[in-house]
């Protein structure tokens, strides 16, 4: 009775509960080790129903879901879809094959030598003539099969802040045809910026493909490989690099984005920065959320060459998990694609085609949003070779069994900037890192 | 199993240390999942630190050619002091606030102690990267608050950020804020386990609240401050996600501690067998600091 | 029975009817006390909720007003969009479940292992026992990055792949729990345990009648610990729970985070969402810690 301990170990006395807590839990431990031995889970779908995996945020997967009521209405076929979180999904592709439980279909961000070996060979829809996909964008092997078509394209987009440039009086260039290069593009940022008292010309995402996109549009080929696979940059390169590591001042770029790893979108968004250098995935999301002020998407800068780095937005792959699965992951992948149910999926996804001949309609109510991709659609045929290098050589090294996990440019150039190094070294670090990651 | 046991211990009292299965059957499940979750997988972790694994395929045996390599990398005693410093700075200054909060909180003085519990506690419930957003609305170098009131007052923009020094006080006050919960549970706990007695002897002494706190609560709570002490140095030395979110190690590499080395050059380049040798050599300096620390802690405790 | 009790009598006693006193005391000539404990409490509350403030109210802007600048602290067009989308974004009543499942038996295990693990550690003197607490303070000094990959395997080739028992038990040891019940068992005083033997008393009724009511203040402290590390799991989860069905909140509130951009709005909100659980838990369980009467003597 003097303490509560001691009261309940008298009261409990015998038989009391408490104490068979402690050891329920071992004994629980035990069986619950015992019983799960064998739940492990059988692998792929069937021909009536696959799993297909993807990857987006909130909002985004609308497309995917109408497409697949629509499929399972029109077949009877069931596709289970299945949202993964971007950071993660890597590591989960990895485990999931070493766990012999991939998905029958996946929009995936990259190939992964540890299951390009399992992929169906997507060529009877990659080539069909109807389907007028862009075969820049696939990813071939040596003997011509298809691993992946992408499920759209992205490439980079310059925004403005429509209301500063208005307000200082300073002209934009409207079509690709009459754009600007970068000189020109740099110092009507900072007019705009000096006229209205804006905080910075120009936020930068703190991104490889940003940094080649302005690299390939000065005229280098950033970080290129010769013919036995050995990597290098040219001089172009390194006087683009050493230009862009000078922007860095606190004055026309702020350091932090590159250095430390600030939002520049965010920087962007609060109405204080002339422009911002993203990509064209920003249109949805700027037409939600900037109500403060007018932004407009304006012509990528070429100086001289017109050019941007196109990616893949996600490329979709088919799993060979058994062989009804398999059929019905190609016909599935196959209705996906035919124009008709693809122009949906662009429409209510807002990506930017990978077939040629559409003319989607974007839902967007946003005049800013429905001009940017009017831009883009604009645009991305007028872009030089160069502008696909990298999608194309991240493919060839997955088959040869290589990946550039990560790209060094944002660590070494964020040294540069910082004072730690000079940009020549830099981009030296980034070869070498190239170099031993893929190369060769 | 029980059963057994009793049998032994039945007997009449013998020196503790005679006593064999009665321990050991308390510590069954938990050897269990050691050997497990931990012996089976460090043991493969161990095997690739000799090897060239690069997460795929065959890989061949290297020797202690990752070891060599790790020591000959000036990048990692970079990382390495960095490390110890952050440590240095957010070990005591978690300790002394979470302390005190633990303190304030137990009073029966203070007022509003239920609410200003939950304020305490939801740090430690925020993710890394909600946490990267509240820190940089605050110390944000270019649209922060507290260099908008500097600016305001007529002073100028502090670099929170660009300073690699400063960057590291930011990731020092931030971290400290988000496991104050933490090691504030574990006080409150042990605060709650002092005899009341003990206290009012003392004030019946004519102890202050000073005194009292430092000749009773202090000592009283030794065992946990140990705790305290032990695992937040442990933490602190492998912290990652705050330092991503909040400068991502920056300035350039200015700020990269110890896991963020193994990953970035490790895992991220799929080296897997150097991060492996990086993680191993990681894991002998924190099990040298935890000697030391139980060692110091013996030697106090014995006094 | 009675001899266990008798050591803790002989200075619990007295304690009592002082206690009552001294709290009687503080309630009427308290001020001078309570004056400065309440304006340092609240000093500090201040400083620490003034980003968990902005952080709730900024749960409640549009998606547009968040990086406005100047910046703002009360949301101009208070909404709960940013809480709608999150909860649309994924089947999180579903998720909510399986967490709850997972994170209740978790903690359940934890808290009885470390129990018993703590106590042996603190009460037997063996080398083989001192051995184990080392290698128990060693499964935090590896980084989680480097297990991941082996656990995976180990995991796997245990054929708990996409089942809870994957995700709870490679959780259940925990350094902290099992430390936490050693040093508090080290603060209570072996002549407890001698008294009983003496009595006659067998060595795991000891510790299951004695012993383990006395640690209810750390057994509920370890309880909000586990529950809450476990509710913030995400990538083990991810990684080993392959049916969407069996998918835990972190997962929903990841997938939040896109390659590219973030909707704050949104994640603010999931974020809020997401942490009721657990001070519901904090404060339940808090209450009896708080209310825990441990007047007795434990160490002497």
């Amino acid at each position: 009775m003097t303490t509560v301990g001691v009261r309940r170990s008298r009261r409990l006395g015998r038989g009391g509960m408490r104490r068979l807590v402690p050891l329920a839990a071992v004994a629980s431990a035990g069986a619950l080790l015992l019983s799960a031995c064998g739940s492990g889970s059988g692998s792929g779908g069937t021909a009536k129903s696959l799993t297909f995996w993807i990857s987006t945020v909130p909002g985004q997967d609308a497309g995917w879901k109408k497409l697949v009521a629509q499929y399972k209405k029109e077949t009877g076929v069931n596709v289970k879809l299945v949202n993964i979180p971007y950071d993660g999904y890597p590591t989960k592709l990895h485990n999931a094959a070493q766990a012999n439980s991939l998905p029958d279909v996946a929009d995936v961000p990259a190939l992964d030598p540890i299951w390009s070996n399992k992929l169906i060979d997507l060529s009877s829809i990659a080539n069909n003539k109807s389907y007028n996909i862009n075969g820049n964008f696939l990813a071939k092997d040596t003997s011509g099969k298809v691993l992946s078509i992408p499920s759209d394209v992205t490439a980079s987009g310059l925004y403005i802040n429509k209301t500063l440039f208005k307000k200082a009086g300073v002209a934009v260039p409207t079509s690709p045809s009459n754009t600007w290069t970068w000189d020109e593009f740099i110092a009507a940022a900072n007019k705009v910026r000096e006229k209205t008292g804006a905080k910075y010309s120009l936020t930068f995402d703190q991104s490889p493909s940003r940094l080649r996109a302005m690299v390939y549009e000065m005229g280098g080929q950033y970080v290129h490989a010769d013919s036995s696979g050995k990597f290098s940059v040219d001089a172009a390169t390194k006087k683009a690099v050493k230009y862009f590591v000078g922007l860095n001042d606190d004055k026309v770029m702020p350091k932090s984005v590159w250095t430390s790893g600030a939002d520049p979108s965010a920087l962007f968004q609060s109405g204080d920065v002339v422009a911002y250098w993203s990509g064209v995935w920003q249109v949805a999301s700027f037409a939600d959320s900037i109500k403060k002020f007018d932004w407009a998407s304006v012509p990528t800068p070429a100086q001289p060459v017109q050019a941007s780095d196109v990616n893949s937005g996600g490329m979709m792959v088919g799993f060979n998990n058994n062989s009804d699965a398999a059929t019905a992951a190609k016909k599935f992948m196959s209705w996906v694609y035919d124009p008709k149910q693809y122009t949906e999926l662009v429409e209510s996804s807002g990506f930017l085609p990978v077939e040629s001949g559409l003319s989607p309609k974007y839902p967007f109510t946003s005049e800013a949003a429905q001009a940017a991709f009017k831009l883009y659609n604009e645009e991305i045929p007028l872009y030089a070779p160069i502008s696909g290098y990298f999608n194309n050589a991240q493919t060839a090294w997955v088959l040869k069994g290589k990946s550039l996990t990560t790209d060094p440019t944002k660590t070494e150039l964020g040294k540069a900037i910082n004072g730690q190094q000079s940009a020549d070294k830099a981009l030296q670090n980034i070869v070498d890192g190239y170099n031993q990651q893929v190369g060769g | 199993m029980t059963k057994r046991a009793s049998d032994v211990s039945g007997s009449p009292p013998r020196r503790r240390s005679t006593y064999t299965l009665a321990p050991l059957v308390l510590i069954a499940a938990n050897v269990v999942l050691f050997a497990l979750f931990f012996v089976w997988p460090a043991v493969i972790g161990l095997v690739y630190s000799f090897t060239n694994y690069t997460g795929v395929g065959a890989f061949q045996f290297v020797g202690l050619d990752n070891y060599h390599n790790l020591f000959g990398d000036s990048a990692f005693y970079d990382a390495l002091t960095r490390t110890l410093l952050y440590a240095v700075l957010f070990v005591p200054l978690n300790f002394a606030v979470s302390l005190l909060i633990a303190n304030v909180l137990v009073s029966k003085h203070a007022k509003g102690t239920s609410v200003a519990r939950i304020i305490f506690f939801i740090p430690w419930l925020l993710s890394p990267i909600v946490v990267g957003v509240l820190w940089r609305w605050l110390f944000g170098e270019n649209f922060g608050l507290v260099n908008y009131f500097v600016e305001k007052l007529g002073g100028h923009a502090i670099p929170w950020q660009s300073n690699a020094d400063l960057s590291l006080l930011v990731v020092v006050m931030a971290a400290s804020w988000a496991w104050t919960g933490f090691s504030m549970l574990l006080f409150i706990a042990a605060i709650k386990n002092v005899p009341v007695s003990y206290y009012e002897a003392a004030s019946l002494d004519g102890a202050g609240p000073w005194r009292q706190f430092f000749s009773i609560t202090l000592p009283s709570i030794a065992p946990t401050s140990f705790i305290v002490i032990l695992l937040n140095t442990i933490n602190a030395m492998k912290e990652y996600p705050v330092f991503v979110s909040l400068n991502n190690g920056g300035p350039g590499t200015s700020n990269n501690l110890l896991v963020q080395y193994i990953y970035q050059t490790g895992f991220q380049r799929g080296q897997i067998g150097y991060a492996s040798a990086a993680s191993f050599v990681l894991m002998l300096i924190l099990m040298a600091v935890a000697i030391i620390q139980l060692i110091v802690n013996r030697r106090v405790e014995n006094r | 029975m009675t001899t266990t009790d008798t050591p803790r009598r002989i200075d619990a006693d007295p304690g009592r009817p002082v206690s009552k006193k001294r709290s009687r005391g503080a309630s009427s000539g308290g001020l001078r006390r309570a004056v400065p404990a309440t304006t340092l409490l609240w000093i500090l509350a201040c400083l620490y909720g003034l980003p968990v403030l902005w952080f709730i109210l900024s749960s409640f802007k549009p998606a547009g007003d968040l990086f406005s600048y100047p910046l703002t602290m009360v949301p101009h067009h208070p909404t709960l969009s940013g809480y709608l989308t999150a909860w649309r974004s994924a089947n999180f009543s579903q998720y909510f479940i399986n967490t709850t499942l997972v994170c209740v038996i978790t903690t359940i295990l934890t808290v009885g292992a470390s129990c018993c693990t703590g106590y042996a550690l603190a009460k037997y003197d063996n080398k083989w026992l001192k051995a184990f607490f080392i290698c128990i303070l060693a499964t935090t000094m590896l980084p989680g990055e480097v297990m991941l990959a082996p656990e995976f395997l180990v995991v796997r080739n245990l054929g708990l792949y996409n089942s809870f028992a994957g995700v709870i038990l490679p959780a259940v040891l925990t350094a902290t729990g099992c430390f936490m019940f050693r040093q508090f068992f080290l603060t209570v005083p072996d002549e407890l345990v001698e008294a009983a033997r003496i009595d006659g008393a067998r060595e795991l009724s000891i510790f299951l009648r004695i012993m383990v009511p006395l640690s209810r203040p750390i057994m509920l402290t370890l309880a909000i610990l586990s529950f809450q590390w476990r509710w913030n799991d995400y990538i083990w989860p991810l990684l080993m729970l392959n049916d969407p069905d069996k998918f835990t909140v972190q997962i929903g509130i990841q997938s939040i985070v896109g390659a590219q951009n973030i909707n704050w709005s949104v994640l603010l909100g999931a974020s809020v969402i997401s942490m009721i659980p657990l001070i519901v838990i904090f404060l339940v369980f808090q209450r009896y810690v708080m209310g825990a009467d441990i007047n007795a003597g434990l160490k002497d």
